[in-house]
């Protein structure tokens, strides 16, 4: 079975002339993953793309192997979706929810029952399985929707914002959450957020949309392990440093009384020398890491 | 010995059968069904529902109840079924307005439109798994009464002549019965489809309902510029058409009664075409995911 789970290839999406999505290219793996970008960037779009809600105007699109143009029916059967919005109708059970849900999805009756049960066990809510959604706090919503989006036992789980609306300890139990459904349960995600630090700590891989188009996709153990360079650190002004290490053919770039220096092999020998040359004091010298934050922010602009 | 017993199977993969997109629309229009008539919802939510379906009954209930003492159906006041539908125009014009905007308006407000249209179910599938739920109420309205009296009134030994005047009735009956279900489902989803206010959707109906009766009629029949203006009585219409089915006229209504049958039907099946597509268009234009 191929590793692939998404593939796109020069998608193009508009609504009037609002081209949203301009050429978009990317894969995505198994695992979890996040798709990132600043409001307006077409993560939903993409999202909508995916579950075959609407047509695309160019490219070629493949979910779990299949094009969701051609084949949506087919397809969403295999997939989850938890959207981002919180309102879900007030006065029905969540068990019912979870179920109805289920069976739309093809399952008999009374394995739908029974799936649903135990998907609202696995999101925590099984003591609350009957309680009308109406009463239930934003927490406990999300993971109503959740649990829909599991009970049918999906291929691919697309989670829109799965933290909007909740206060930080039912957001890291959300989060927590998440990385189980993909690592014990075995079920790829997408997960679209607006929040580096939440994708940093549950996706393995990332996709970063800016202007419709993706900015970046990578897994973030390489992104951490990306060296872009070292950072130093004088206690006095670092301004001569800088001069010399351009003199060498580095790239330094002056940040109060840091340095970033790249751009050339064994840095780390070339600052230590320079260093003693003009007699400076070095409080820091450390390998400088991309970070998700860089990578989001380079891609955005 | 203890009993050990096992409470958290912790999650399991599923690979067993699994229906196609028909079994969900099936699933979806029960759902609907119960929902409209108000079933696992508060007792609230189940009154204008069981008044229209009592409304609906209860004349036949009477009927029967008569035509056992008075087994002969010219003495029942009624000339026909079509005359039945008379009075059951409130039951239906309360379900259609009141009632059946429920089955669409709070699917877009709780936002279970995006879950429905993330399942199996297409835009077109899931419209037509709604049509089916509240034309299948409808249907229990305009079809259930009138073959509960013909069943009855063959009983009671008041029925049509012979079989195939019997069978003429109940061909008529569900001719008539449907159309109207339809028709009522058809303004009802297009109306409804304009909003994701059930309050907004029935109010619309309501209004637009009385404005086609008020301009329909008083363009035949005030500025008397010609009969074929009240088919613009989208109240009127559907009832006329029932009448023509049972090859009657309604002479004691407005001046609709002088239209040709031909155009009565047309205007009927092109109204129902036109409501339909316009649900269908509204719908293929609703975003989902933002």
């Amino acid at each position: 079975m191929s590793d692939i789970v998404i593939s796109a290839r020069g998608v193009q999406k508009s609504y009037d002339s609002n081209h949203v999505l301009q050429g978009l290219n990317c894969e995505v793996g198994k695992g979890i993953t996040g798709l990132l970008g600043p409001n307006g960037a077409g993560k939903s779009t993409f999202m909508g793309l995916i579950l075959g809600l609407r047509p695309r105007q160019g490219g070629e699109l493949n979910v779990l192997g299949v094009d969701p143009d051609r084949s949506g029916p087919e397809l969403r059967t295999r997939l989850g979706y938890a959207p981002e919005h919180h309102d879900l109708p007030g006065d029905v059970q969540a068990a019912d929810l979870v179920r109805h849900i289920a069976q739309l999805h093809g399952l008999p009756r009374r394995v739908a029952t029974e799936r649903a049960s135990n998907a609202l066990w696995q999101v925590g809510l099984g003591e609350e399985r009957f309680r009308p959604i109406g009463t239930m706090s934003t927490g406990q919503r999300q993971r109503v929707k959740m649990a829909q989006a599991l009970a049918h036992d999906p291929d691919l789980l697309l989670l829109d914002e799965p933290t909007d609306g909740l206060d930080p300890v039912q957001r890291d139990d959300m989060l927590t959450l998440i990385r189980r459904v993909g690592s014990e349960f075995g079920i790829d995600i997408l997960l679209s957020s607006h929040l580096l630090e939440e994708v940093e700590r549950v996706c393995d891989s990332v996709v970063i949309l800016a202007n419709g188009i993706v900015g970046h996709s990578g897994t973030l153990q390489d992104l951490g392990s990306a060296a872009s360079g070292f950072k130093v650190e004088l206690d006095s002004d670092p301004e001569p440093l800088a001069a010399a290490l351009v003199a060498r053919g580095a790239v330094a770039a002056v940040d109060g009384h840091s340095l970033i220096v790249s751009g050339v092999d064994s840095a780390s020998d070339l600052i230590r020398d320079l260093v003693a040359d003009l007699g400076l004091g070095l409080r820091r010298l450390q390998p400088s890491r991309t970070t998700l934050e860089d990578v989001f922010i380079e891609a955005s602009q | 010995m203890t009993e050990a017993r096992i409470h958290d199977r912790g999650y399991m993969a599923y690979d067993g059968l699994r229906h196609g997109p028909g079994r969900a629309m099936a699933n979806l229009s029960y759902h609907t069904v119960q929902r409209v008539l108000g079933l696992k919802r508060s007792n609230w939510q189940k009154v204008l529902p069981a008044i229209a379906l009592l409304i609906s009954f209860i004349p036949a209930i009477v009927f029967i109840g008569i035509a056992a003492f008075l087994p002969r159906g010219d003495e029942l006041g009624l000339e026909s079924s079509a005359d039945y539908y008379g009075f059951i125009t409130g039951a239906l014009f309360l379900f259609a307005a009141f009632v059946a905007p429920e089955a669409v308006c709070t699917d877009r407000r709780s936002g279970m439109l995006g879950l429905y249209l993330a399942s199996p179910l297409s835009r077109d599938t899931y419209l037509v798994a709604k049509a089916a739920a509240i034309a299948a109420v409808l249907g229990t309205m305009t079809l259930g009464p009138p073959i509960l009296m013909l069943i009855a009134y063959t009983l009671a030994d008041a029925g049509p002549d012979g079989v195939t005047g019997w069978l003429t009735e109940l061909g008529r009956i569900l001719a008539s019965g449907t159309a109207l279900a339809v028709f009522w489902t058809a303004l009802s989803l297009a109306v409804s489809s304009l909003t994701a206010r059930r309050s907004l959707a029935s109010v619309g109906i309501f209004v637009g309902l009385l404005a086609s009766s008020a301009v329909g009629d008083g363009l035949a029949e005030g500025a008397d510029i010609g009969d074929s203006y009240a088919l613009f009585n989208l109240i009127g219409l559907p009832f006329e058409a029932v009448f023509r089915i049972f090859g009657q006229t309604n002479t004691e209504g407005p001046p609709i009664g002088e239209v040709d049958t031909w155009l009565i039907f047309a205007t009927l099946i092109g109204l129902i075409a036109a409501f339909g597509a316009f649900a269908r268009w509204r719908y293929q234009r609703i975003e989902i995911t933002g």
